[in-house]
């Protein structure tokens, strides 16, 4: 979805920034351009969140490349907090954007120095060897963090990424495990840990992916990849089960494939046939109950 | 060694998708016009006719790609096309080599079925809103390793190909362009990107009428 900037009011602009920021979405550029169109000449009427927005857009403009905005809103943020340990952590932000990486961790080291239970800073230590390149030391860094901060459901779910991409599945498992300890209802999370038990083959695995992957579906029918991971596992299963004569299993499992595989057919015909009328009907429907 | 052609609509999926998710890295299968190929000839000529972004998260996960594979490659037997190559960016801006790219798996799988595959890397570092170069890397499967293709090689269909990418680049259609996660997330979504074919097939058409003009 793209926006008009331009004739946006400034309260649609405020609410727009902060949906962005409580989903987290990475949508850089387009803060840069709500910031220059519509907030950055009154930014004194943001109130009480006057400093998340200069936070936010600090961010959004050393993703950008965008400098001398990252350096105005830090500057009024200094202005105000002079001696703040996040103020000065923006600081290290900008070192690592201009790839000053020696002075980034510098300057991190000096925060933790002075504040030991500072989670951000640490973390942001493992962000700077990561965008070196340095993908084993952001491990070690990260593993060394979570002894300490073992609660750190964002810091687990990096560790989880940076396993799978060294290809070592057993480990990204068990973080994914850890995951689903601190989050159990959160159906992405089964589905992960059956995408990466399904990665690594073998019956065993298959079986736990097979487990996993309906755990998921029972909390969120509609995580269309447990839908077409359990066919694929259940498929795979099939296979091995024949060779080696189970037939009670194989029936049962027999059974999950064909719904899984027709749940996701049924799934992908409703899509196809559903081109904006059904959006169509839905206002009428709207409009008959005012009326 | 044969000529690698890239149709304008190929390009631009690749570079609009790495242009989408900059933070992220990207990949995709190439697609080739069947009708071209000699079965099972080495170094044959490769028409890369169109390109699918597939994903921008969970590279290194199996269950995903494959199902994303067998949908693609039913979808290009029906139109007469094969999947010939496979093309990355890299999440890191500095990495631009085949080594650092996700799915080499994928790419070796896809030069097993079609020998004179491509890998095409995406030069991050030369991506930008005006184009100067086609920012990509190709290389081709020899030896059980891929090894850089000597650029001559490798031509356009269209000779504004730069100029229309750059024009999309500035009129932000990356936001609409559709990779395989997006369609996962929201079935009703266009893998094949019908709607952004469109859009080029119109470029190149009034591209061709001022070329009359001149």
């Amino acid at each position: 979805m793209s926006y008009n900037f331009e004739e946006l009011s400034f309260s649609e602009a405020k609410d727009l920034l902060r949906k962005w920021r409580e989903n987290n979405e990475r949508r850089s550029d387009d803060v840069i351009e709500l910031w220059t169109s519509v907030i950055s000449d009154n930014v004194a009427k943001l109130g009480n969140e006057k400093h998340l927005v200069l936070e936010q857009v600090m961010f959004a403009a050393l993703d950008c490349h965008a400098y001398h905005i990252a350096v105005m809103c830090t500057c009024m943020l200094s202005y105000e907090f002079p001696n703040s340990m996040r103020v000065l952590r923006y600081d290290a932000a900008y070192n690592e954007a201009k790839e000053s990486y020696g002075e980034a961790l510098e300057t991190l080291d000096k925060i933790i120095k002075a504040d030991e239970t500072n989670a951000a800073a640490r973390k942001q230590r493992v962000a700077v060897l990561k965008s070196q390149g340095l993908i084993n030391e952001a491990v070690k860094e990260l593993v060394d963090y979570l002894k300490k901060f073992m609660s750190d459901v964002e810091a687990w779910q990096e560790l989880c990424g940076l396993y799978t991409r060294q290809g070592e599945y057993a480990r990204a498992a068990f973080c994914a495990e850890e995951l689903l300890l601190h989050q159990p209802h959160n159906h992405l999370m089964h589905q992960r840990l059956a995408d990466i038990r399904y990665t690594m083959g073998g019956v065993d695995n298959m079986e736990l992916a097979k487990s996993y992957y309906c755990q998921a579906l029972k909390l969120n029918p509609d995580n269309m990849r447990a839908l077409l991971g359990l066919f694929l596992t259940t498929n795979n299963l099939l296979l091995h089960y024949k060779s080696s004569g189970n037939a009670s299993k194989r029936k049962e499992l027999w059974k999950l494939c064909q719904w899984a595989q027709s749940a996701a057919a049924r799934r992908q015909r409703a899509a196809r046939a559903a081109p904006a009328t059904p959006d169509l009907t839905q206002a009428m429907l709207a409009l008959a109950i005012h009326e | 060694m044969g000529e690698i052609s890239f149709e304008t609509a190929a390009y631009a999926k690749m570079i609009l998708h790495a242009a989408k998710y900059p933070h992220c890295a990207v990949n995709g299968v190439l697609l080739a016009d069947a009708t071209k190929i000699r079965d099972g000839a080495k170094n044959q000529d490769v028409d890369i006719v169109d390109t699918v972004p597939l994903f921008h998260h969970s590279h290194y996960l199996s269950p995903m790609a494959e199902v994303a594979l067998t949908q693609i490659e039913s979808v290009a037997q029906a139109n007469n096309r094969i999947i010939a190559g496979y093309y990355a960016a890299c999440e890191n801006f500095k990495d631009n080599t085949v080594d650092k790219c996700p799915g080499q798996k994928i790419a070796e799988k896809i030069a097993e079925h079609f020998p004179s595959a491509v890998f095409v890397v995406i030069d991050n570092r030369k991506m930008m809103q005006h184009l100067v170069t086609a920012a990509m890397k190709l290389h081709n499967f020899s030896e059980g390793k891929w090894k850089p293709i000597d650029h001559n090689n490798v031509l356009f269909h269209s000779r504004y190909v730069l100029d229309t990418v750059s024009h999309l680049l500035q009129r932000g259609v990356q936001k609409d362009l559709v990779d395989f996660d997006n369609y996962l997330d929201d079935l009703s979504q266009d893998w094949t990107n019908l709607g952004i074919e469109k859009l080029i097939a119109s470029i190149n058409a009034s591209n061709t009428i001022d070329c009359k003009e001149d």
